[in-house]
């Protein structure tokens, strides 16, 4: 299969200082690449660094170590204010709380326009109005919204402003951070279904962050797995539910409850024990399956392809 | 099986700024000893106004109880006093709270925070509260208690906070613990351990839970009854499995609709359009109405009445009265019952 490479991400690093001497590695030397029109699906648990790769991926943080190249071109190092409009313009990002992202003393139509002001994609006012009108009814809201404040929404049509911001500068790539996790079952399923709308008609690629497992099994064409600041396994979505190698994606996956109640009495939940590894080893991602990855050691990997016979 | 608790026709409601808001109108169901009972619903629809009225943990005077009785073995908590009802509290009820960042007390150790409610309810010494709150700590599968014991909450991981949470819910024995979201702050792995801590303490002392929650797979876990609230109301009751596989009310179809499952494919979700009412003005008629594509002309004029499916499942919609027309759950909802009935049947052995 050709597909085209949408983001290189290779080795990236991003270690917080704690006090003077001490560090913690957030994300300790993450791989992966991303495909034109696919999703791409974080998951793992709280700490593990999903969320900093994807803000590293984005530059809200600097990165430590590694590279981050989208369309080939590298996204973190030296730029200048144009080239880093240019670069911004190309990736949007989608946030968790959809109260805490919008500004409360903007109206929807300043929070919408603020990126067609920065990148100076309209040139009147009448313009500005008619192109965040047709971004509201493409996220499902009225026209009629734009001059309302963010306190005046409920959950779910606030993340859909989040969205409509998102899309108001033409993006090629959306990173979306948790964006269903603050919003109600019944209207989680509405939002995912406005994501994998807008997917088809814009052709977005959208990097999805989440610990929700069988949402994102339900978004994304590939997933990878991260476990304190690793990617421990990478997939694609039902090939990583179906036969999960590394036993820390096999605990996960036993974890989650399922909306079934005779499923729910037989579940046997599987423990992972990170000192089945041992402590020294050459860990990396190794392809066990075409297109299945794991972070073993040379030993497990053998091992690992062994039992896929 | 005994009746612990009845809640009749409990009415709860507001006084705000901008008028009265019915949190909850007319809610009534019964828990027997030992069993779990779930209640499900979106955020708003007065699950946890409905468990902070049986523990009379609402903001009086703003929030009261309008109306309704709610029976803990035929004595009527509402009637009782603040003071009466701090006798109650940690003893017969208690709670377990969602977040159990806020719901420790940070300058306290760990361990006097256990004793507290062993020393106010039981009258015991301090040294044997100490020895029962090891004891406690042990049952809750905290590693090293008598190190634990002398800590505050902030050495502690969510996980092990929220197990140090249920460990005082449970320090007084107490007939009925209310769980209020008590895994939703969590991860998966830790949810599913404080999941088996609760069942598997639950068989020990034989107390009843009411489990509240928003997650269908969760309730699918621990329930034993599911209580279905839409905008204040009771609108579907049953056993867990009459509301996964034989869902009678347009809403729980919505629900389970809404939840992709492990082998879902490309098919759309299905969504339930629109967003609750608003409490202030409740609709006349069905409130689920306005979001219900399979509404009758009657769902804006009339109430639907609680229609009984059988000994233990009831419904609230019209759709169960013999002459309304006969609808289907549409396909993604009958496609995930089936579903669901085949994973069961399978053992969930695909793992």
């Amino acid at each position: 299969m050709t597909r085209e490479k949408l983001l290189e991400v290779k080795n990236l690093q991003k270690h917080f200082a704690v006090g003077k001497k001490n560090s913690i590695k957030a994300v300790d030397g993450v791989s992966f690449d991303i495909y034109k029109g696919e999703t791409f699906g974080l998951v793992g648990e709280s700490g593990c660094g999903k969320s900093t790769t994807g803000r590293t991926i984005i530059r809200l943080y600097d990165a430590t170590g590694g590279e981050v190249k989208f369309n080939g071109e590298d996204v973190h190092g030296k730029k200048n204010k144009s080239e880093l409009l240019k670069f911004n313009r190309k990736m949007q990002m989608i946030f968790q709380d959809p109260s805490s992202s919008l500004n409360p003393r903007m109206t929807v139509l300043d929070i919408i326009a603020e990126g067609l002001d920065v990148h100076k994609l309209v040139k009147n006012e009448a313009e500005r109005k008619a192109k965040v009108e047709e971004l509201l009814e493409a996220v499902g809201l009225n026209r009629e919204h734009a001059t309302r404040f963010p306190h005046e929404f409920s959950g779910g049509q606030r993340q859909r402003i989040g969205i409509a911001r998102a899309l108001a500068v033409d993006p090629e790539f959306i990173i979306a951070d948790e964006p269903i996790s603050a919003l109600d079952v019944s209207i989680q399923a509405q939002v995912v279904n406005l994501l994998k709308k807008l997917q088809k008609e814009r052709g977005l690629t959208y990097l999805f962050i989440a610990h929700d497992l069988s949402m994102v099994k339900y978004i994304s064409d590939r997933i990878g797995v991260m476990y304190m600041g690793n990617l421990v396994e990478l997939a694609e979505s039902d090939e990583l539910y179906n036969n999960p190698i590394h036993p820390y994606t096999k605990s996960l996956l036993s974890a989650i409850p399922l909306p079934d109640p005779r499923y729910e009495r037989t579940r046997k939940r599987i423990t992972y024990d990170p000192t089945v590894h041992g402590t020294d080893g050459d860990f990396e991602l190794r392809e066990v399956v075409p297109g299945h990855f794991v972070r073993c050691t040379a030993k497990e990997f053998e091992r690992y392809q062994n039992e896929q016979k | 099986m005994s009746k612990l608790l009845e809640v009749k026709d409990l009415k709860v409601s507001f006084n705000t700024y901008n008028g009265e808001v019915h949190a909850v109108r007319g809610v009534t169901f019964d828990l027997n000893k030992g069993e779990t009972l779930a209640i499900v619903g979106e955020s708003g629809s007065g699950k946890s106004v409905t468990s902070n009225a049986i523990m009379r943990l609402l903001p009086e005077p703003h929030g009261f109880i309008k109306e309704g009785q709610i029976l803990l073995e035929g004595v009527d908590l509402a009637k009782k006093s603040m003071k009466e009802m701090q006798k109650i509290r940690g003893k017969d009820i208690s709670m377990v709270f969602q977040d159990p960042m806020s719901s420790l007390n940070p300058t306290m150790k760990i361990g006097n925070q256990i004793m507290e409610g062993l020393i106010k309810h039981q009258n015991m010494s301090k040294t044997e509260a100490r020895k029962t709150a090891l004891e406690l700590l042990t049952l809750v599968g905290i590693p090293r208690p008598d190190v634990r014991i002398n800590q505050y909450p902030h050495q502690f991981s969510g996980g092990m906070r929220q197990r140090v949470v249920v460990a005082i819910a449970l320090a007084c024995n107490p007939k009925i613990l209310i769980a209020d979201e008590p895994t939703t702050a969590l991860d998966v792995t830790i949810q599913a351990q404080i999941l088996e801590l609760m069942k598997s303490i639950q068989q020990k002392t034989d107390s009843a839970i009411i489990f509240i929650t928003h997650d269908l797979g969760v309730v699918a876990n621990v329930a034993d009854r599911v209580a279905v609230m839409y905008a204040g109301k009771i609108v579907e009751i049953g056993t867990v499995d009459d509301i996964f596989y034989n869902p009678k009310h347009p809403y729980t179809w919505g629900l389970i609709g809404s939840m992709p499952t492990l082998d879902s494919n490309d098919e759309e979700l299905f969504a339930i359009p629109g967003s609750p009412p608003n409490m202030l003005t409740p609709p006349i008629g069905d409130a689920f109405a306005p979001r219900n594509q399979f509404a009758l002309e009657i769902d804006t004029v009339m109430e639907p009445p609680m229609f009984k499916v059988s000994d233990t499942h009831y419904a609230a919609t019209w759709l169960l009265h013999p002459d309304a027309p006969k609808i289907e759950p549409p396909e993604a909802v009958k496609h995930r019952m089936q579903g669901f009935a085949q994973t069961g049947t399978k053992g969930g052995g695909k793992r």
